[in-house]
């Protein structure tokens, strides 16, 4: 039996490793691929947590948690796209134009 | 037997969360997302969400993964200048997500965890499929307009505009 507290761990793990990603990285792409870590660590919560307490509930609320990622995910390749056609660039630091 | 098989993949994907955020090249952070994937569906298959497993494995292995790859091969890889950060920035990038971490800490600390419910053993399937076409079907249908509206907006932002003749 796993423990739900490992299951937590791993979860919360994952989500701040995704945070750091996306926080540190300079690369779009890069900052993309976190948040699809972002999104792992809380599907490890919902399906351990489903499975701690006996319930389809959690598996549930994880197939809508990867439908908004796949959302997520190809909204934000569409905009990679645009910019990087725009630009030729996909740093962040260039993406400036809104300061002010 | 089950708890070493979920202590191995969580430490593959803890590792390999590692490597992505830390590889310079993007490809290569590329193949550890997607050995990252691959080990959390391990996980999945430990706590007995074979449904979820099988999604993760064919949509973020199959789907994601390959369209990653699609738009690093797109977008030309050479020119990644890394600039330095400022101190604020740096000290803020740090300090934030290390006070959400302790906060989550505490939490977790302060908290008794959950008593299990029900009886031991495999979760039903079919109690999954029937909870998520009666109790969740309007969510359910929100999902597919979500993903048509997606499907419809990638398009429109990623096409070039011939009309216009701007770029």
């Amino acid at each position: 039996m796993v423990p739900i507290n490992a299951v937590f761990a791993l979860g919360i793990a994952l989500f701040f490793l995704g945070l750091f990603g996306v926080l540190l990285r300079k690369n779009l792409v890069v900052m993309l691929m976190s948040l699809e870590l972002v999104l792992n660590g809380i599907n490890v919560i919902l399906a351990g947590l489903g499975f701690h307490l006996r319930s389809p509930r959690g598996s549930i609320f994880a197939i809508f948690v990867v439908l908004m990622a796949v959302a997520e995910a190809a909204v934000g390749f569409a905009l990679i796209l645009s910019y990087f056609r725009r630009k030729k660039t996909y740093d962040i630091d260039k993406l400036n134009e809104l300061k002010g | 037997m089950t708890f070493a098989i979920f202590l191995l993949f969580a430490l593959m994907a803890v590792f390999s969360a590692v490597m992505v955020i830390t590889r310079k090249n993007a490809m290569h952070s590329v193949l550890y997302l997607a050995f990252t994937v691959l080990s959390v569906a391990g996980v999945f298959f430990t706590l007995q969400a074979e449904y979820l497993g099988a999604i993760q494995i064919l949509v973020y292995g199959g789907g994601i993964v390959v369209l990653y790859i699609f738009v690093i091969i797109i977008v030309n890889l050479d020119e990644v200048v890394p600039g330095r950060r400022k101190l604020m920035p740096k000290v803020f990038i740090f300090a934030w997500p290390a006070l959400l971490a302790l906060q989550v800490g505490f939490l977790f600390l302060l908290n008794r965890p959950v008593p299990r419910e029900g009886p031991e053993g495999g979760l039903e399937f079919r109690a999954m499929a029937e909870m998520l076409f009666t109790s969740y079907a309007l969510p359910f249908e929100i999902a597919s307009v979500l993903l048509l509206a997606v499907l419809i907006g990638a398009v429109l932002v990623a096409k070039r505009r011939l009309s216009r003749g701007s770029d």
